[in-house]
């Protein structure tokens, strides 16, 4: 109720009791607009809109246009679409904002300039929300603002919910990332972070491409769990009738054996290479030319996080082989003893028995197509990951990883 | 231990950490070169020639005395014999994989660098270094082995002469013994010509980079045939034939399970992954060159939504949820257009549970883009221009060769010289089979119409026989087969296409194009439907289908009809298979060819060994 009222502050001109409807009221009142439209012969789902201008070019051009001025000639008659975002009108005047993906403009809506019984739908029709195309010529408002001087418009999408308040609106967290799109419309500074992370993934590969690499697809269903770093998930081909895995992200779980982990982690706020990590917890690393018992690996950390892993990589297949034998051999072992407990411990927790108890459930199996291939010879090569997300956190100010991904898996289900 | 791997690449890396020590062995080595120049020059010469000739002549006889040690010999104890022969290096404290070896060209630049060299013609002034596996080994004498280095998807050849090397004589024999085909090797010396026009490098030194344990596939045939081979798949580009029958490797089973050898040893391969690679980098420059923004969406749902298909499940152990692996980004994509990105796309891996075919993985690869204010119209002339700007870019024309009825046939031409033909579906449909389809598709009549059609023409419809599976498979007998050249097929009706708009001039239909491709669909798109009220209505349509068997209707998705009732512009979308418009410009006749790791049965034995293919 909040949100339709402060968001319609200017349609007092209009049905003022309504605003004090629920977001179903609402809903219901569009509904009528709409078959108010449709028995006029207007129809409030449009097929297409041509524009001439993002909102935003227009602001370019017409930087240096005075207060008060208009400009009427051919080449100014413009068209423009977008969401409207805020509306008032004071009798034969009315003002919109109109927002698109570029940014925001007014529409400057004057009944004698409006063909035809436009005014009367513009005040009876419209709503906040609704997407809106609209043609006229440019003027500068005499308090500075530009605008769409407007001859006609076309309600292309009506609305039928009411935009969430827009100053108490979107705060719950959870509702900002199940409905990201109302996070979209009500935080504009938010489609920029999809925006910049689009051009990070963008300049990446410029990057590698400019050295000379080809990028390729590889499975994300598997045939057998890629490692014993983490936990994958599982699901069933129904024609193979097999089990099948999802891929592991590379990034290493165990390395959060090390003591060093917690102590220096947190101190690496520059750009730092952590350089030699030990065998044990590296197991496709290849080991260090000069230091018995490391390999030539390194993590870079920024901030205290974990942003790249990468390493000189194992090409030798009999000690690869070893390796990941001692492995599997390991996370089999602790299977067996995490299945005893809880055979024994059954009784008293039946019913809590879910993650941390089997988190070694899943069974590993040596990857002896990976080792064969190893066989056949790999060149000296280094292997470098990076965690996307965790860059553009960064490169966003982000707190959570929640913030960069357009669409986080809810937290919990409803 | 690995102190004396490091002497041994410091010899040919400037990277590694420095040692004076090899440069003063070079220098020497260069001053007792120069003194025997003359005298060398002469031995060369002679030496090249003698070589060249037996290697001519006789080249199945040298390739024979080379294989009687080790290629007759059974594959397991092959494998066994490389084993120990890596323990002993090991027991002797060299690493037989070395960290780092400097490369200063790769083989097609050296090719381009140096192939105007004169026939005979030898830089011995000039130090370099290339990499690559050895493919094919000679030896004249134990004083003169010839290798064929590939790298890059080219070739050169390596000419080690004892007396060019830094190893003396027996050492030089000894190491040459135990360099095999299908090792990983690093060599530094001088470009030259032999006398017969070949361009080779002449190495002082030579080192083993990694070791191949297994007998690399070789063709059958006698010599000669392989370089043959080469030189045709170098010329092979986009959109012209191919021949996988003529591989070296031709095992479809190994070539798919063990993709890297398929990549070793049929240079064509290589050539397929690269256009495969070109046409998304294709699609990705396009779509931002319109502002489009890529974007990721969630591969994991709790509905799957977006088309009709059986997705995937799997568990989120922490959050105790099951979860569908997507079948369509359709309608996440929607949901941003709601929020404001105008323009947006994701290439991206779908995932769908169903039997593994010619055509069908489990899981492929899609782009789909969605604009707003455009509609279906806009987006067939999109269409046109990237793919007639796709293929004029890989190829250089429009035309393209494809292998429609198989590698026996001759194969068709498939023009994408823009406009493509566009068909209305059910006018169509009505004039080629001569029906009169009742204009309510959604009634009892209808159905009970193209039931008896199909009866008719003895066109079978797998149960449930509804309206929409009918229609689909007489516009597959009557249409598709028609769509060679490019096609849209067009205007479907809305039982077919429950997230597409309905038409705005034609009752009952919708304003949807799917664009046919050598009877193939490869592209799908609409005028997206964006009300929300129709929306439902369209969903709760679906789900009689479903009550009545159709398991492969769509799911409601109410976050999706939510974001519809705050509007989503009007906006047209558009879906395209990658994988299948890569199988067109690579003449594949089966998705596995353009799939790296194509999905397989699982085997009874994991292959390991592949001796002669």
């Amino acid at each position: 109720m909040e949100a339709v009222k402060a968001w319609s502050l200017s349609l007092q001109w209009q049905q003022p009791l309504k605003l004090l409807f629920s977001p179903e009221s609402v809903r219901a009142i569009r509904l009528q607009k709409i078959q108010e439209l449709r028995s006029k012969g207007l129809e409030p789902y449009a097929y297409r809109w041509d524009r001439t201008h993002s909102a935003n070019q227009l602001q370019e051009t017409y930087r240096n246009l005075e207060n008060g001025e208009e400009v009427n000639s051919e080449k100014d008659h413009v068209s423009i679409a977008g969401r409207i975002v805020a509306r008032r009108a004071f009798g034969k005047l009315a003002f919109l904002t109109l927002r698109d993906d570029s940014g925001t403009i007014q529409l400057y809506c004057e009944k004698g300039r409006l063909v035809s019984d436009q005014f009367e739908q513009l005040k009876n029709l419209v709503d906040i929300g609704d997407i809106l195309g609209a043609s006229g010529s440019i003027k500068r408002t005499e308090k500075g603002e530009l605008s769409v001087y407007v001859n006609s418009f076309a309600i292309l999408t009506k609305s039928l919910l009411p935009l969430p308040d827009k100053f108490h609106g979107l705060t719950h967290v959870d509702k900002r990332y199940r409905q990201r799109y109302l996070d979209m419309i009500s935080n504009p500074e938010v489609a920029d972070v999809f925006r910049k992370r689009a051009k990070i993934v963008s300049e990446l590969r410029k990057t590698v491409e400019s050295f000379g690499f080809l990028e390729v697809e590889t499975p994300v269903l598997q045939g057998a769990a890629g490692g014993a770093e983490a936990r994958p998930f599982v699901t069933y081909h129904n024609s193979l009738g097999r089990d099948l895995y999802l891929r592991i992200a590379t990034e290493l779980h165990l390395k959060r054996m090390l003591v060093f982990e917690i102590v220096v982690e947190p101190k690496l706020l520059q750009p730092t290479f952590v350089l030699d990590y030990p065998v044990e917890i590296s197991p496709l690393a290849k080991r260090h030319r000069r230091h018995a018992g490391l390999t030539e690996r390194f993590e870079l950390f920024i901030c205290g996080r974990e942003l790249g892993n990468a390493f000189s990589e194992l090409t030798d297949p009999v000690d690869q082989r070893g390796r990941l034998e001692e492995q599997t051999r390991q996370h089999n072992k602790k299977r067996e003893e995490a299945k005893s407990e809880t055979d024994s411990a059954e009784e008293k927790k039946k019913h809590n028995h879910d993650d941390d108890d089997d988190k070694e459930s899943y069974e590993v199996t040596l990857d002896d197509d990976f080792l064969t291939a190893l066989e056949y010879g790999m060149p000296p090569a280094s292997g470098m990951g990076i965690g996307i997300d965790r860059l553009v956190m960064l490169l966003t100010n982000a707190a959570s990883i929640r913030d960069v991904i357009a669409f986080p898996v809810p937290r919990n289900q409803e | 231990m690995a102190d004396s791997v490091d002497q041994a690449t410091k010899s040919v890396s400037d990277l590694s950490v420095d040692s004076p020590s090899s440069e003063t062995i070079s220098k020497n080595a260069r001053k007792k070169e120069l003194k025997n120049k003359q005298k060398e020059e002469e031995r060369r010469r002679k030496e090249e020639e003698k070589a060249k000739q037996a290697a001519a002549t006789a080249s199945s006889h040298a390739k024979k005395s080379a294989t009687a040690d080790d290629e007759d010999m059974d594959p397991t104890q092959y494998f066994e014999n490389r084993l120990k022969y890596l323990a002993s290096q090991k027991t002797e404290g060299q690493n037989p994989y070395p960290h780092k070896f400097f490369v200063s060209l790769s083989i097609p630049e050296y090719i381009e660098t140096y192939g105007g060299l004169s026939n005979g013609e030898h830089q011995e002034d000039v130090s370099l270094s290339l990499a690559g596996r050895i493919m094919s080994k000679r030896s004249s004498s134990s004083k003169l082995f010839f290798y064929d280095l590939h790298g890059g998807g080219a070739k050169v050849q390596v000419m080690a002469d004892a007396s060019k090397s830094d190893m003396d004589e027996a050492e030089f024999s000894k190491f040459h013994s135990s360099v095999k085909r299908g090792d990983i090797v690093g060599v530094t010396g001088f470009p030259g010509k032999t006398k017969r026009g070949e361009l080779s490098i002449f190495p002082k030194s030579f080192l083993v980079l990694s070791h191949c344990l297994h007998m690399m596939p070789r063709q059958k045939a006698a010599s000669g045939s392989e370089n043959a081979n080469l030189k045709k798949t170098e010329a092979w580009v986009p959109g012209s034939t191919r021949n996988p029958e003529t591989y070296i490797l031709k095992d479809q089973e190994t070539r798919y399970r063990q993709r890297y050898l398929d990549l070793m040893v049929n240079s064509e391969v290589r050539q397929i992954f690269k256009t495969r690679t070109k046409i998304i980098s294709y699609i990705r420059r396009f779509l931002d060159n319109l502002d489009f923004l890529e974007v990721e969406t969630p591969m994991m749902n709790m509905i799957a939504g977006g088309a009709a298909a059986r997705p995937f499940v799997t568990h989120h152990n922490d959050l105790n949820m099951k979860l569908y692996m997507r079948i369509a980004p359709e309608l996440y994509l929607k949901e941003l257009v709601v929020g404001g990105l105008e323009r947006v796309y994701e290439i991206g891996k779908q995932f769908r549970n169903e039997g593994i075919d010619l055509t069908h993985n489990p899981e492929f690869t899609t782009c789909e883009f969605y604009m707003a204010f455009a509609d279906y119209n806009d987006l067939m002339d999109i269409t046109e221009k990237l793919l007639s700007g796709m293929v004029n870019e890989l190829t250089g024309g429009y035309k393209i060769k494809y292998h429609a009825n198989g590698l026996d046939k001759d194969p068709i031409e498939i023009d994408f010289t823009p406009p493509f033909r566009r068909i209305d579906m059910i006018e169509e449909l009505e004039k080629i089979a001569n029906l009169n389809i009742p204009k309510d598709l959604a009634s009892d009549e209808a159905n009970k119409y193209l039931k008896d059609a199909c009866v008719r023409y003895e066109i079978k419809c797998a149960p449930p026989e509804t309206t929409a599976r009918l229609l689909d498979k007489l516009v597959g007998h009557f249409l598709e087969e028609t769509c060679v050249n490019p096609t849209f097929i067009i205007n479907h009706p809305e039982i077919m296409s429950p997230l597409a708009k309905w038409h705005r001039s034609k009752p009952g239909l919708t304003e949807r194009f799917e664009l046919f491709i050598n009877k193939h669909e490869l592209a799908n798109a609409y005028t997206e439907l964006n009300d929300p009220v129709v929306q439902r209505q369209r969903f709760a349509e679906q789900l009689k289908d479903r009550a009545s068997g159709d398991d492969e209707a769509m799911a409601l998705d109410e976050t999706f009809c939510t974001a519809l009732e705050y509007g989503l512009p009007p906006t047209g979308g558009w879906g395209l298979g990658i994988d299948r418009l890569a199988m067109l410009f690579t003449d594949s006749q089966n998705i596995k060819e353009v799939l790296l790791f194509p999905a397989m049965k699982p085997q009874e034995e994991a292959p390991t060994k592949v001796a002669a293919a």
